[in-house]
């Protein structure tokens, strides 16, 4: 962990412990939320979109000023079919954003727009930090330490055989070849990934915030440092970084909160300005939809009905 | 799959396990403070909720929850149990041994044996009409090795093996077996069936549509009732499984269940399945299968064979390392 972080940990540790937490609205204002807050728009999540549900995590990291039975939300094994790195890599190829100069040269983006041929079209390409960025930082497969290599150093494992290998020859047991994934097979990189996404309250913040548990295609643990591959290529390492869960345990990926607040206020002004009352128990689904655009290929559910402001759906 | 006419043997995806780091957590702490070098076998619950998504099955997981409570954290633990739709309690058995000698030593065969027998007895005593999640039963042997922080595991499913096995005769997605009306009914109740915290966590109910398309669901208790009332049955479960043509492993034993129980040869079901959360029946398959056991099969002295041990790529045993999060020198090391 970067020394700054580590003091800001510290920090922001401290501050938690000696503040009372938010318990008057400032949604509207600053776009945060109290606790209060977070559990109503929580039980609306869990209402409208009922992949997510409530849990109690550890007893012994349990916070006090949040019910027992709702510290945290989860939506577990969500599919993530393919990585973000390598969609934005392939978007990138295929021509990425391209500006138009139409005569009025008004500067539309289109998207897929030209595909790339050689280096003329570079100038005209308004994203390169991004294609820069997503050929540096191309993750190289660790070999996960989760089970991989390490299985190896296991002795007598090899040997040992099953004397009643009764699956196998069984009928009416499907055989697992016809459970691969359906996508076309042309590397080596794990297919049907599935994530556990969690939101927990930052008290510090005042804001919810996302973290990200991976699984590898056979359902183990994925290290950490693989989950960025899932995170869009300008987010990962910046606004994405591995700590301890408050709730579980481990490290885990997560979307660092800082700038949630600021970002959830825009989108409140902007649903205010078109004179709609915004409605608090609607902020995790408005979240949501933001925390998409860094974790683009997690298909996670947060779809509901609804325009910003009104509650008439 | 092609030659459903003619009626092809009913093939079954098995279920998966998926263990979270939580577990192992759990079971470290428990081994260390409480159990020692006891070897006792410890009950333990797996969960699991019917698929939800069309590209992935769901997946038998554990959590630290799964694993007998903390002496203080028990009261606030229990009323978590029941009522979460997305949690379905999946009774399980564990042997944890105390080196990876004894591990391997496990007869896996006799423990597979100890479980069919167990399912048998719940169906024969009336057990699983009255209680429809013991139908579904798992089996986790480990070692936990606390020096290295590796866990070495591997899952069962046991399965009664019907003797010869269930022929298919159709499967199709539910969405075209029923009338429009069927349709809106039966998503209707399966909804309200989901969302009320007292069914929403039993996994195999029986639905009945009326004469005026009327859907209704009912527990495996009110059996007699649905079968006198005449209307259209189907056996309904949950199922993990997101395949088009297959359904998944908790029908197995459910089949076993009614021919034994009921002693029904042509059985309709219903595999269950949402899309985020709610009912789909373009997901959600119906199938009928026909059955014609042994006389032998009959006896409830003569307990079936049974299959399931999970399949790992190759290998049989699972082993996950948790020094980075577990091992006390490591994370000195990491918060220094």
């Amino acid at each position: 962990m970067v020394l700054s972080q580590k003091i800001h940990d510290v920090f922001k540790g401290t501050v938690e412990r000696i503040t009372n937490p938010r318990t008057v609205s400032a949604y509207k204002e600053k776009g945060v939320l109290s606790v209060e807050e977070f559990v109503l728009a929580g039980d609306n999540l869990v209402s409208k979109c009922p992949t997510w549900s409530w849990e109690s995590g550890e007893p012994s990291k349990r916070k006090s000023y949040l019910p027992a039975n709702k510290q945290f939300l989860i939506t577990r094994n969500v599919p993530c079919l393919s990585r973000a790195s390598k969609v934005e890599e392939e978007y990138e190829a295929a021509g990425g954003e391209v500006l138009i100069d139409g005569d009025d040269n008004d500067g539309w983006l289109a998207t897929h727009g030209k595909p790339k041929d050689g280096k003329k079209e570079e100038e005209n390409l308004p994203s390169m930090e991004t294609l820069e960025i997503s050929k540096k930082s191309t993750i190289q497969s660790i070999s996960s330490h989760f089970g991989g290599e390490e299985e190896e150093d296991i002795p007598d494992m090899e040997e040992y055989e099953d004397p009643d290998n009764l699956v196998e020859s069984d009928p009416a047991t499907l055989q697992s070849s016809y459970l691969v994934a359906h996508e076309p097979d042309d590397d080596n990189i794990l297919r049907t990934r599935t994530y556990d996404v969690s939101i927990t309250y930052d008290k510090y913040y005042q804001t919810p915030r996302i973290w990200l548990t991976g699984y590898d295609e056979s359902r183990m643990l994925l290290h950490p440092e693989l989950v960025l591959e899932d995170v869009s290529q300008d987010h990962a390492r910046k606004t994405v970084t591995i700590e301890d869960h408050p709730h579980l345990p481990g490290k885990h990926a997560s979307v660092h909160p800082c700038r949630h607040g600021a970002v959830m206020k825009k989108i409140i002004d902007v649903t205010m300005s078109q004179g709609e009352e915004p409605e608090v128990d609607r902020y995790l689904f408005i979240f949501l939809k933001f925390v998409a655009s860094v974790i683009p290929t997690i298909e996670y559910d947060y779809t509901v009905d609804f325009d910003l402001g009104s509650s008439s759906t | 799959m092609a030659g459903h006419d003619n009626g092809s043997v009913l093939q079954f995806a098995p279920f998966q396990s998926s263990v979270d780091e939580g577990f192992w957590h759990r079971l470290s702490s428990l081994k260390l403070n409480q159990l020692g070098i006891d070897e006792s076998p410890i009950f333990i619950t797996g969960f699991y909720a019917p698929c939800s998504h069309s590209q992935v099955s769901n997946h038998l997981t554990l959590l630290g929850e799964s694993l007998p409570p903390e002496p203080s954290a028990q009261s606030s633990h229990l009323s978590l149990r029941s009522g979460n739709r997305n949690r379905c309690s999946v009774p399980g058995i564990l042997y944890n041994t105390n080196t990876l000698e004894s591990f391997q030593a496990l007869d896996k065969q006799s423990l597979m044996k100890a479980e069919a027998k167990k399912i048998w007895e719940d169906i024969h005593s009336g057990r699983a009409e009255q209680e429809s999640s013991v139908l579904s039963r798992f089996l986790l042997i480990s070692f936990a090795d606390l020096k290295s922080w590796k866990f070495y595991y591997s899952f069962a499913f046991p399965a009664l093996v019907l003797d010869p096995p269930a022929m298919i005769t159709s499967l199709k997605p539910a969405s075209q077996c029923f009338s429009l009306e069927e349709a809106d009914s039966l998503t209707a109740v399966c909804n309200e069936w989901r969302n009320s915290s007292t069914t929403a966590d039993v996994p195999f109910f029986l639905v009945s549509i009326d004469s005026n398309s009327h859907a209704t669901i009912r527990h495996l208790k009110d059996w007699e009732v649905c079968r006198s009332d005449g209307y259209k049955l189907l056996f309904g479960f949950y199922d993990p499984c997101h395949l088009p043509n297959n359904p998944g492993w908790p029908l197995r034993n459910f089949i076993a269940f009614i021919c034994s129980r009921w002693n029904l040869q042509k059985i309709r079901f219903f595999c269950y399945r949402e899309h985020r959360g709610f009912a789909d029946l373009g997901l959600s398959l119906v199938g009928e299968a026909l059955i014609s056991v042994s006389q032998e099969w009959k006896l409830h002295k003569h307990i079936p064979k049974a299959v399931g041990w999970e399949v790992n790529k190759g290998k049989k045993t699972r082993c996950i390392t948790l020094a980075n999060s577990m091992d006390p020198i490591k994370l000195a090391v990491s918060a220094a």
